[in-house]
């Protein structure tokens, strides 16, 4: 990072390429949205050279990195609830609420097979229900495995608060996916 | 322990942050409570389902498309930073010595007033509309019962419209400042001798 505050683009190629795939799945897995994961993680790293200058030396990267994703993060869905056309929580509590009833008449008698990939997808619209500030705790944590003291960092909030989010995170989590989670799954 | 600390603690317990003693009072529960294990064991299902989510695959060429949106960022200005329109801070500035101006005014409004000689302050609150009668020379009021006289043989000679008659009649509204919620009324004393007859109405 010494490098790429005084301008090294090589030294900033080598950087991207080290986090884009964790900085793209946070992205991700935050807005539920492949394609435009791709343009916010672009802007994160953006971000990142343009204000290169405000890196503190001596503090992590990796944390000042994630906070300016995860602010981006937040940014992104709050401009997309304003919209509302183009994202609908309900719609996807929809589609959530459509794969747990399927999953659920599937375990009262018919032996259907869930292949891995929609149980995988389940989970990512899930997780896209849980309401932003929780998961966003949940994602840093369970996804990234960040440590709480990092998360609480990032979002700005005390360790404390970053417990309680994940907590409740997890709870909202464990509830829309009773249906899958009780079954065998191949 | 009941089943509510116990289920407080599945977080801490998922994330080995639990202390020893809490540790052996969970499991010692879990071999007990059959409805607590099975929560734990779903939320430890739900968990490894999250966990086991596929990473996201990135664009090959993704590295070299940010460098190049970098290099563009910084050629031009940053919108981000700074980029606030000129007009703000002036416009603030203005309604800050407004704001400023206004309160050094109503602060000594009642000192900024101009006098004159033979002005008087009458009463420091608001008064009862009362006609007073014309003001003499030295700036005094002529005593109740002279102002009744006066009056009653000016009344004699006030024609009936006032449009009609020849001198005119020259109403002076008070002035009212007002200085930490109290309204004061300054009298302003005619310097030259009134032309006609006069009538002041004070508020």
């Amino acid at each position: 990072m010494a490098r790429v505050a005084e301008g090294d683009e090589r030294g900033f190629t080598e950087l991207v390429r080290r986090y884009q795939g964790r900085v793209t799945n946070l992205v991700s897995r935050v807005l539920n949205d492949r394609e435009a994961s791709d343009d916010l993680a672009q802007e994160v790293f953006v971000r990142v050279f343009v204000h290169r200058r405000n890196y503190r030396r001596g503090s992590k990267f990796s944390t000042w990195l994630f906070t300016i994703a995860a602010n981006l993060a937040k940014n992104e869905i709050r401009r997309r609830v304003r919209r509302r056309n183009w994202f609908s929580l309900d719609a996807l509590q929809e589609m959530v609420g459509d794969s747990a009833i399927q999953l659920a008449d599937a375990r009262e008698g018919q032996d259907v097979t869930l292949e891995r990939g929609q149980v995988q997808e389940a989970v990512g619209r899930a997780i896209a229900t849980v309401p932003e500030k929780y998961r966003l705790a949940l994602i840093l944590r369970d996804i990234e495995g960040f440590a709480y003291d990092e998360i609480g960092q990032m979002l700005g909030i005390p360790g404390g608060t970053v417990r309680s989010r994940i907590n409740r995170a997890r709870g909202m989590l464990k509830r829309k996916l009773q249906p899958l989670i009780r079954r065998d799954v191949t | 322990m009941n089943c509510k600390q116990v289920r407080k603690l599945f977080g801490a317990y998922w994330d080995d942050e639990v202390t020893q003693a809490e540790r052996e009072w969970l499991e010692a529960h879990f071999a007990s409570c059959a409805a607590c294990r099975t929560a734990y064991e779903d939320l430890g299902r739900t968990l490894e389902l999250v966990g086991s989510l596929p990473r996201i695959d990135v664009a090959a060429d993704f590295a070299e498309r940010v460098v190049a949106r970098a290099r563009r960022a910084t050629a031009e200005p940053d919108r981000l930073v700074g980029g606030a329109p000129r007009w703000i801070p002036i416009t603030a500035a203005a309604a800050l010595v407004a704001v400023i101006g206004a309160t050094v005014i109503q602060w000594v409004g009642p000192n900024m007033v101009p006098t004159r000689p033979g002005t008087t302050l009458t009463t420091p609150s608001i008064a009862q509309p009362t006609l007073v009668t014309s003001v003499t020379k030295d700036g005094h009021s002529p005593d109740a019962s002279a102002a009744a006289r006066q009056i009653a043989s000016g009344m004699t000679q006030i024609p009936d419209s006032l449009f009609d008659h020849d001198e005119d009649i020259e109403f002076i509204l008070d002035p009212v400042t007002l200085k930490k919620g109290r309204a004061l009324t300054v009298v302003r004393a005619p310097q030259e001798p009134p032309r006609a007859q006069q009538a002041v109405i004070t508020f």
